[in-house]
Formats: C-alpha cells, sequence, structure tokens
C-alpha cells in the first residue's frame, strides 16, 4: 500500500517538476516579464476598468433598434446583448442536441459496424477540432456578421462536442435491452428512440444543461469575431478603448452564468441515476446530484 | 407433419474458440424445450446465437419465423428499459406484433391497434394498475410479468428465454410459466429456455435438452 502511495507521489512530484521546466522553456529562462505584473494589473484597473459603466445597463441604448419598453433596463446595450446571446445559445443547443443524437448513434459500437462507426466519428471529430471561435469566423464569411453566425458555429461545434460524450454514454448502457430490441427485428431508429433514448435520459438531461452554460459563455466570446450578441458589443467597446465598458459587459456575463449555473444544478438535482428526487431545495442547489439526493432521502426518512 | 419452428443442424457457438459444438434440435409448433447445464457450458451463447446476436461459428439454424418480431428474446436480467413505464416496455413488442382486429372484425388503425394490444397484454400478466409506473419502482416478480408481456405483446413464433425463472418465489414462477405455457400452446407458437434449475424445466418444458450431454439427449428424442 504504502509503495504504491511513494509511487502516486514520485510520478506526481516529477510532472510538476517537468511542468516547471517546460514553462522556462517556453518563457526562455526570461521570467522580468513576471516582476511588476501585477502593479500594471493594479494601474489597469484603476484607471481603465473600475468604475463600470452602469449605464449600458440601466439606460436604454441611443443607437437604433428603437426599443418601446418603458423600463430602460430593458432597452440597454447590456440586456438586449445578453438576451440575444441567451437566445444564440438556447438555439444552438437544442439543434445542436438533435443532430448530436442523431449523428452519435451512428458512432456507438453497440449500435452500428465499424463501417459507419468510423466514418461518422471522423465527421464528428472535425466538427470539434475546431474552437467555435474558428467555425465563427467561417460562418460570417459564409452568411455575414450576425447572430445567425454565432447560431452555425455554435451548432456544429455542439454536434461535435455532444456527439462525442453521447456515443461514450450510448456505449455504457446495458447490453441487454439493446439485445432484446434487436433480436425483435426493430429498426435502428425504433432503437435509438425507445431503447437508448429513455436509457440515458438521465445523462442526456444533464449533458444538455452542461452544453447550454458551455454556449452560453462561448457565446459572449463568438461576438468578439462578428457573430452577434452581448460578445459584438464587448468587439466595439475594444475597439474605442472604453475598457469600463468591457467591465460592465463582463459583470453582466458574469451574473448571468451564475444564475445559469444555479438553475442547471437545481434542475440537475432532480436527475439522478434513480431519478427518485420527489422535490429539491435551495440547501441542495449547490450540491452534485448524488449528494442531493442523500440529502433528499435523509429528509424523507425523518 | 407441422413444419418446425426452428432446426438447428450441426451447430458451433463461441467467440473466438467454439463453446458448444455439433449441436442439433428440432422445435416444433407448441412446443417449449428447455436447455439446462452447468454454468459456462455456453448456454447463454447459444441462446444468443439463434437470436441473431453474435454470429455462428458453423453450421445451420433454419427458422420459420417473421422477420420483425418473429423471435421474443428476454435476457436473463430481462432486458428491460428500466427508465421507461410498464407501457413503453410492452411498447416494444406490440410495434411487432402482429394486426388486431376490433369485436367486429374490422382493422383498427395502427396506433389504436397498438394500444388494445397493450393493454389487453398488461391486463394479462396483471399489471394494469402499474401500467404507468418506471420498470425501476417494480419488484423482481413484476419485471418478469413485464418480459412476459413484452414477449406476448409481440406475438412471436419463437420465445428464446435465459433463466427468466431465477430468483423468483414459487408462486410467481408458477403464474408466469402459465402464461407462457398458455400463449406457446394457444398461438403454435415455440419457446426454447435456458434454465439453471431442473425442477422448473421440467415443470415449464415438454422437453429438455443437457448441454453437457446433448447427443444422448436427442438421441433419446430420436
Amino acid at each position: 500500500m504504502s509503495t504504491k502511495i511513494n509511487k502516486v507521489s514520485v510520478i506526481s512530484f516529477s510532472l510538476v517538476i517537468l511542468a516547471f521546466i517546460i514553462l522556462n522553456n517556453l518563457v526562455r529562462g526570461d521570467w522580468g516579464d513576471l516582476t511588476g505584473g501585477f502593479g500594471n494589473l493594479v494601474k489597469f484597473w484603476n484607471t481603465d476598468l473600475w468604475p463600470p459603466e452602469w449605464a449600458l445597463i440601466f439606460e436604454a441604448q441611443s443607437e437604433p433598434p428603437k426599443c418601446n419598453v418603458k423600463i430602460e433596463f430593458f432597452c440597454s446595450k447590456a440586456y438586449t446583448g445578453m438576451l440575444e446571446t441567451l437566445k444564440m445559445a438556447f438555439v444552438a443547443t437544442i439543434f445542436g442536441f438533435i443532430g448530436a443524437i442523431a449523428l452519435s448513434s451512428f458512432a456507438a459500437k453497440n449500435l452500428v459496424p465499424k463501417s459507419v462507426l468510423v466514418p461518422t466519428r471522423l465527421i464528428l471529430s472535425f466538427t470539434r477540432c475546431l474552437p467555435s471561435i474558428i467555425w465563427a469566423i467561417v460562418f460570417v464569411i459564409i452568411v455575414g456578421i450576425g447572430p445567425l453566425a454565432g447560431v452555425l458555429a455554435m451548432t456544429i461545434y455542439t454536434i461535435g462536442y455532444l456527439g462525442k460524450l453521447q456515443y461514450e454514454e450510448i456505449e455504457g448502457i446495458n447490453r441487454e435491452p439493446l439485445e432484446a430490441a434487436r433480436a425483435m427485428g426493430l429498426s435502428h431508429s425504433e432503437i435509438v428512440s425507445k431503447v437508448v433514448i429513455p436509457e440515458s435520459s438521465n445523462t442526456f438531461l444533464s449533458q444538455i444543461l452542461f452544453m447550454f452554460e458551455y454556449n452560453v459563455r462561448h457565446g459572449t466570446v463568438l461576438g468578439l469575431v462578428g457573430a452577434g450578441g452581448i460578445g459584438l458589443h464587448i468587439d466595439r467597446a475594444m475597439e474605442l478603448d472604453l475598457y469600463n465598458h468591457v467591465m460592465t459587459y463582463l459583470i453582466v456575463i458574469f451574473v448571468v452564468i451564475v444564475i445559469i449555473d444555479f438553475l442547471s444544478l437545481f434542475i440537475r438535482s432532480f436527475v439522478t441515476d434513480e431519478s427518485e428526487l420527489g422535490e429539491s431545495s435551495i440547501f441542495t442547489v449547490l450540491l452534485p446530484a448524488s449528494l442531493a439526493q442523500k440529502f433528499h432521502q435523509r429528509n424523507k426518512k425523518i | 407433419m407441422a413444419k418446425p419452428i426452428v432446426k438447428i443442424k450441426n451447430l458451433s457457438v463461441g467467440y473466438n474458440s467454439p463453446l458448444v459444438s455439433g449441436f442439433n434440435l428440432e422445435i416444433k409448433p407448441g412446443e417449449i424445450v428447455a436447455i439446462v447445464g452447468i454454468s459456462g457450458l455456453g448456454k447463454t451463447t447459444l441462446l444468443r446465437t439463434i437470436a441473431g446476436l453474435i454470429p455462428k461459428l458453423s453450421g445451420k439454424i433454419i427458422g420459420n419465423v417473421r422477420r420483425r418480431g418473429g423471435i421474443g428474446y428476454i435476457p436473463q436480467r430481462l432486458g428491460l428499459v428500466r427508465h421507461a413505464s410498464v407501457y413503453h416496455n410492452v411498447e416494444l413488442g406490440a410495434r411487432c406484433g402482429i394486426k388486431v382486429n376490433d369485436e367486429s372484425g374490422n382493422l383498427l388503425n395502427w396506433s389504436n391497434r397498438k394500444s388494445v394490444l397493450i393493454h389487453e397484454t398488461v391486463k394479462l400478466v396483471g399489471l394494469t394498475e402499474k401500467i404507468n409506473e418506471p420498470i425501476r419502482r417494480l419488484s423482481g416478480g413484476q419485471q418478469r410479468r413485464v418480459a412476459t408481456a413484452r414477449a406476448i405483446a409481440q406475438s412471436p413464433e419463437l420465445i428464446l428465454a435465459d433463466e427468466f425463472l431465477s430468483e423468483l418465489d414459487k408462486e410467481n414462477a408458477d403464474s408466469i410459466i402459465r402464461l407462457m405455457r398458455d400463449y406457446v400452446k394457444n398461438n403454435n407458437s415455440a419457446m426454447l429456455l435456458v434454465e439453471h434449475h431442473l425442477d422448473r424445466a421440467k415443470q415449464i418444458a415438454d422437453r429438455i435438452v443437457d448441454l453437457g450431454d446433448f447427443e444422448v439427449n436427442l438421441n433419446e428424442e430420436e
């Protein structure tokens, strides 16, 4: 036992040392860049980032499109930009999820032969190997600047990313329901819709929530290349060196991501392997699903 | 003389090397055959090969069954969709079940036919009250009833069951045996099951094949 621990410690320590050696090689031995770095950050913070431009959140934007809502917040740049990002992420997650299900069912080795599996996995790898920002540049060239390019970029990336997670999940499902369905003579689409999806529904729900969070985070970045959403405002503010505006948008993004994270955890706390949770509560929102389940079961017994 | 439902000639099954070699069997309509033998002889592999789930090494399997729905396969752990309801699971079988007529003999539309078939079959196995319950909330005996209902709803010519009576109390086992026997006898179907307990095998089957000594047993049949 102790020999095993020692081995793990030695390997871990060696990896950390190796990482430092590689880092030293990357900076070519010149660590001078780090000296004074924190001072620069403080100066940048005091002169450019703080205080944020709160008017971007609480005042209606002056440029079109004009907004007819009475409360100015709903016409602000931050609100409209963030809402657009959320819409883009939602649409991309839904379409990406459907595309991923369709492709992943042809990439799982317990559903299809190798001759089908290999080309499908290649397609999924290709969509995944380009980051969503590169896809955004491609689609900005094809369909022009705007949210459609962002939606298409995120959809393609979602297909590749979720597709991989899904076929790995499908390969892990119990063999017997699939065999029973296959022996019956059910078609591929029937097996996917009637056996695979219900068997993996908990994991798929978890994945879709995770992917929505991911797409919201990335949707903010995609704006930088003209693919719409709040990122487009950040890009414009950076071009004009208005870093306090950038700070405002980053605060909005942070708040929205935290809210989505809470909602996602809340929904996921209902979903466990057994899906037996009758209710969730504020106390379990921050807990992982398995711990939340234990909490609820303990409460039920009481 | 009625055509056999399945005729197996000189069959060898296994993964890389044969687990079972030179296996011969013929099952006639209305007949239930049980394969018995100690663990590790290849009973499950044999059944999965007959179900078409793994390729045979050599020999012939001639089945007189429909391509879709002709074989009802009940694996050892039943192969039910655990997160779905009783209705959903029986529906899997009903999708490839035969056509159902209404009381006047008219053909109902597909969706209605399916629904009628599912409700009738669930009633047959005594689970009407549990029809919307997810499988994971059912007891072992109830889950076996669902697997039985799924197979029956499919109206298969051949049912293949792998130790599906194991871990059942006598009452539950008796009722499932009765359901299966009634189905096979009334529909001129056939059943091939793998059973670990010889007593249960004798209770359900018309004929027993001992996989450890099948040649002698088959010779006796001849």
